[in-house]
């Protein structure tokens, strides 16, 4: 274990290769959560609407996103004639690249390991992200089918616009705990009035959990791949295993975002009796739990709505949050 | 005349990183498709983020990939969109241009050349008892920023305020 943390050693040849070893580890833990998410989320989708879910493949259904996968993998990769073909092509792994890449800063447990404690976590998360749009946008249009580049205008319309509030709510935490460094503000989150961030926070984390509803484009604000009126949004045109990456992007941004909602607010690895990865683990659970039982919940929201929404009630909210905030922590 | 050069992991990584940058620049000016040109300016965003990166801006270099490779470049894929997405630039006819382009361009190269290493400019070095060695800086940005620098700061955030609501009077007016 000792060989994961790379916190304060110095850049030689064998820690470059641990981390590139623990990257590897990183991504084969991560397309197993990835896997069993999905699972997850049929399941627990299927029992709100009083139906069973995937029980046929393997003891409850457990091996079904296992054979769904291999079965895209082995597809044939079709690639329309009338589409953009260079861009088309890579599109899926511009998509994809930074939502792997944001795992590097989350602090999974208390011994720091695979987690790189920049002092800049926050921006670093929050500039990654923003890069999936680009991918989103390009795979909209290469595709040159009216669906798919509406679903990619809304999508990057929708992913720009919730972006700020989701921004300025993290900012109000990293005025709370004095640092950007996920690592400093779980440790901050242990002193002094001995409380997550979720209770002086209670209104930002309201704006955070909306804004990162938004950000994953996920019910009620799934009008990018809105299925009843856009067939599938941005990769209408995508199969095989390109459409495979589309689909991996997503389910890694519901986890990074839940892991982050947890070090933000939620304390991170810290809790009592149990080890700190376990408490982690608890939380983003519960927390990938919460963004299931709300897509199972709440319809679609209008496309009217859905801008005038971030940009006229969230941002003036967040930042009302931010003053109120500086203006406590001056006083206090 | 380049002694004291020696291969680290930084300078292998230094040329690394210039090369995609230069690549990404060439490509720009070289590809005919509008789109394919947004892509190439978003890698040279990229690129210069990582030499940011490279000389320990960390703060600099994720702003730069935030607004410039994030913004910047989805505002240019929309604008693009928006307008004539699928247009292609005609190849030029041949002039005597790119051999005039190509005489400035090494020209150039040579005044930086000498101003960097002949004319005895003296750069600073980093040193041990640099009172900012190992310190924070993004807390080091934010100090500056809002006590030394806290008027020009806000002065600059009213210019940008005044200058995005004239842009969105001026487009209205037209469209009137």
């Amino acid at each position: 274990m000792e060989m994961f943390t790379w916190l304060d050693k110095p850049m030689s040849g064998m820690t470059f290769l641990n981390m590139a070893l623990g990257a590897v580890i990183v991504l084969g833990f991560i397309l197993g959560v990835v896997t069993y998410t999905i699972y997850f989320e049929r399941k627990v989708i299927g029992w709100m609407q009083w139906r069973i879910g995937p029980n046929r493949v393997g003891p409850l259904g457990l091996f079904q996103t296992i054979a769904d996968v291999l079965k895209l993998l082995i597809k044939e990769d079709i690639v329309p004639a009338k589409a953009d073909r260079t861009m088309f092509l890579i599109a899926p792994i511009i998509a994809f690249f930074p939502s792997f890449m944001v795992l590097a800063v989350i602090p999974f447990s208390a011994t720091h390991i695979f987690t790189a404690a920049s002092n800049v976590g926050v921006i670093y998360y929050i500039a990654l992200s923003a890069l999936t749009i680009i991918g989103v946008v390009l795979g909209g249009w290469a595709s040159n089918n009216k669906y798919a580049l509406i679903g990619g205008m809304r999508s990057a319309a929708q992913m720009i616009s919730y972006e700020v509030p989701l921004a300025m709510s993290l900012l109000a935490v990293v005025l709370m705990s004095g640092s950007m460094n996920l690592v400093e503000i779980v440790e901050a989150q242990k002193n002094f009035p001995y409380v997550w961030y979720i209770v002086p926070q209670f209104f930002g984390f309201i704006i955070f959990i909306i804004s990162a509803t938004a950000e994953l484009n996920r019910t009620p604000f799934d009008l990018p791949e809105a299925e009843s009126e856009l067939v599938a949004g941005y990769f209408t045109e995508y199969s095989g295993f390109r459409f495979a990456f589309y689909m991996l992007a997503e389910y890694v941004y519901v986890f990074a975002m839940s892991a982050l909602a947890t070090t933000m607010y939620f304390g991170g690895w810290e809790g009592p009796f149990l080890p700190g990865w376990l408490w982690f683990a608890i939380k983003v659970s519960a927390f990938i739990f919460f963004f299931f039982w709300v897509r199972a919940t709440m319809p679609r929201i209008r496309t009217d709505q859905l801008l005038s929404f971030s940009w006229k009630v969230l941002i003036p909210l967040a930042l009302l949050n931010l003053v109120a905030t500086a203006v406590v922590m001056t006083l206090v | 005349m380049f002694s004291g050069f020696a291969i680290t992991g930084q300078s292998v990584a230094f040329f690394l990183i210039s090369l995609f940058v230069i690549a990404c620049g060439v490509l720009l000016l070289s590809l005919r498709k509008v789109m394919y040109m947004a892509m190439a300016i978003g890698g040279v965003f990229i690129g210069v983020a990582a030499v940011f990166l490279m000389l320990e801006a960390e703060f600099l270099a994720f702003i730069q990939v935030l607004l410039y490779a994030g913004a910047i470049t989805i505002m240019l894929l929309f604008a693009i969109m928006l307008t004539r997405h699928d247009e292609v630039e005609m190849p030029q006819k041949l002039t005597a241009h790119p051999v005039w382009a190509a005489i400035g361009a090494a020209g150039l190269g040579f005044i930086v050349l000498w101003a960097v290493k002949f004319s005895g400019v003296k750069w600073p070095t980093p040193s041990a008892e640099s009172p900012w060695q190992g310190e924070d800086n993004v807390k080091l940005i934010g100090e500056s920023l809002f006590n030394q620098y806290v008027i020009p700061f806000e002065l600059v955030s009213v210019v940008l305020i005044v200058a995005l609501v004239g842009a969105i009077t001026l487009a209205k007016k037209e469209e009137e």
